[in-house]
């Protein structure tokens, strides 16, 4: 027995090798040769023609030091890793919402990025007067809850302060009808989440879960805690918290949590994601620049209910991967 | 076939149906309510709405006058309109009070549907969500701003299905256990409810 664990380990950390130079050398032919003098971004990401790049970011509107220094951390990654848009886990502007918050909190802070036309896309958080729907640079449209697509990949904003029967019906009624073969959702309030502050949203998830599951929701975004936490997956679901884009509650990740894959409540970070076909991969990235966390999901169909062995292959900080297979059958709530 | 058997083909029969009215119960809710309300608690709904709409009626009647936002506005023109819009619709309501919007019957109506949900459901799940908001001491004022700088209470999901539904212009507002109406575009409390939650 224990050779043939030894085995598995070696097998594992050579696989864990083999992909970290690949995905190093990848980044380093694709880094611009006028990168800013700072340590290099260090992909995990493919960085495949054609594939859909974005970035998740979370409780940020504060408008400190931090947050910027965040900004800039993203700004040079964009230089590696030319992502297309942001989505906004809401509370986007703490505090007043005077026209000088806006500048001050989101505009000035993301300015290089919105300069060289990545787009953001809000969703509202319980700081967060609903009027922001109007503000342009969101892009909600005017509305509280909407969908965007992007290549093969829909995305659903949805307003977790306010879950009413009109928003409920209508995600169900887009769900239903939507053959996108990825389908992710984002909102403030996290269903699943290990926070001492918050934690899981129990009553959001009564209602949003049944969705995502009958309708082949594959990953959700989420903010409102102010860390960052990947959640083992919920019936074949991927929950992540990505909430400490403007503020940290620092140690705030139950030790104890069940539900933790991977926690990091020391600092600021933002996650990265990179869509090629059936796979997507992520990567989060700190204040200080270093990767937290990474790896890559996989969508192996597109409908539920033929889906039952999911199988995520994680990237760890300290560059040691591993495969998670879940062997169990999915159970369909519907 | 034996008794002991019909007996356990019958158990099995009621933890299917028990199970399967399980799921999705939570949205059909609010659609059971609508079939079971008795006479008087319809009034008292009807009642209710019909104060909504007509604060829907004059508030649009205020907005109109207003120059139009965007749904491509800058920073500017969101805090003007926001602005303007509650100033105009404050004096428009000059002399509203609590208990304008929110009639007797409603109130007792919505306090009761709040007590069943809470009996029915996670109690301390609830409070927690509701209470966890950093909104205390709010002052109750009918016909002002609800403060900027205050958190907004998310309103628990499995509540809000089962409260009659509002226009997308008005939210229920949770301010300890008292509940508010807000208006959604200028922040104005509309009126509010003491004692909501039990």
């Amino acid at each position: 027995m224990k050779r043939i664990l030894s085995l598995l380990v070696v097998l594992m950390l050579s696989s864990s090798a083999g992909l970290s130079a690949l995905y190093s050398q990848t980044a380093n032919t694709k880094t611009p040769v006028n990168a800013p003098a700072r340590p290099s971004p260090r992909l995990t990401l493919p960085l495949k023609d054609g594939s859909l790049r974005f970035a998740a970011i979370g409780d940020t509107g504060t408008g400190t030091d931090s947050q910027r220094e965040l900004a800039n951390v993203m700004v040079r990654y964009r230089s590696a890793f030319p992502f297309e848009f942001v989505l906004l886990m809401g509370d986007n502007l703490y505090g007043t919402e005077a026209a000088q918050d806006f500048q001050k909190k989101f505009s000035d802070v993301y300015k290089s990025l919105l300069d060289n036309q990545v787009k953001f896309y809000a969703t509202l958080g319980n700081h967060d007067l609903p009027i922001q729907i109007n503000y342009e640079p969101f892009n909600m449209n005017g509305k509280e809850y909407y969908r965007i697509k992007k290549g093969n990949v829909a995305f659903y904003s949805l307003n977790s302060n306010y879950m009413d029967q009109k928003q409920v019906k209508w995600l169900e009624s887009e769900l239903s009808k939507d053959t996108s073969d990825w389908k992710v959702a984002f909102c403030h309030h996290p269903p699943y989440s290990s926070g001492s502050k918050h934690g899981s949203d129990k009553q959001l998830r009564e209602i949003l879960e049944p969705l995502f599951v009958k309708y082949g929701v594959n990953v959700v975004l989420t903010g409102h805690d102010h860390f960052y936490e990947r959640i083992k997956p919920q019936k074949g679901i991927y929950y992540f918290v990505t909430g400490a884009g403007g503020k940290l509650r620092e140690g705030n990740i139950k030790t104890s949590s069940p539900l933790t894959e991977k926690g990091f409540d020391t600092d600021l970070s933002f996650m990265l994601f990179e869509v090629v076909g059936n796979q997507m991969y992520f990567q989060v990235i700190s204040r200080t620049g270093e990767t937290v966390d990474s790896g890559v999901i996989a969508n192996n169909t597109k409908s539920r209910s033929a889906r039952t062995e999911p199988k995520i292959k994680v990237h760890t900080a300290n560059a040691v991967s591993h495969r998670i297979t879940w062997a169990s059958k999915i159970k369909m709530a519907a | 076939m034996t008794w002991k058997t019909v007996n356990i083909s019958m158990l099995v029969v009621c933890l299917f149906v028990t199970g399967w009215n399980s799921l999705g119960s939570t949205s059909q809710d609010a659609q059971k309510t609508d079939q079971q309300l008795s006479p008087a608690d319809k009034q008292a709904i009807n009642e209710f709405e019909t104060r909504v709409k007509n604060y829907i009626k004059l508030r649009t009647e205020v907005r109109d006058k207003l120059p139009k936002l965007s749904k491509d506005s800058t920073a500017e023109q969101v805090e003007t309109y926001r602005k303007s819009f509650e100033e105009a619709l404050r004096t428009a309501r000059a002399g509203s009070k609590r208990g304008d919007i929110f009639n007797t019957a409603g109130s007792n109506y919505i306090r009761r549907t709040l007590k069943t949900e809470l009996d029915r459901k996670d109690k301390a799940e609830l409070r927690k969500i509701v209470f966890e908001a950093e909104n205390k001491d709010i002052p109750l004022r009918v016909n002002y701003p609800y403060p900027e700088k205050k958190e907004l209470t998310e309103m628990p999901a499995t509540l809000l299905l089962t409260l009659p539904q509002l226009p997308k212009e008005v939210k229920y507002r949770f301010v300890g256990r008292n509940m508010l109406l807000v208006d959604r575009d200028n922040n104005l409390i509309i009126d509010y409810m003491t004692d909501a939650l039990p």
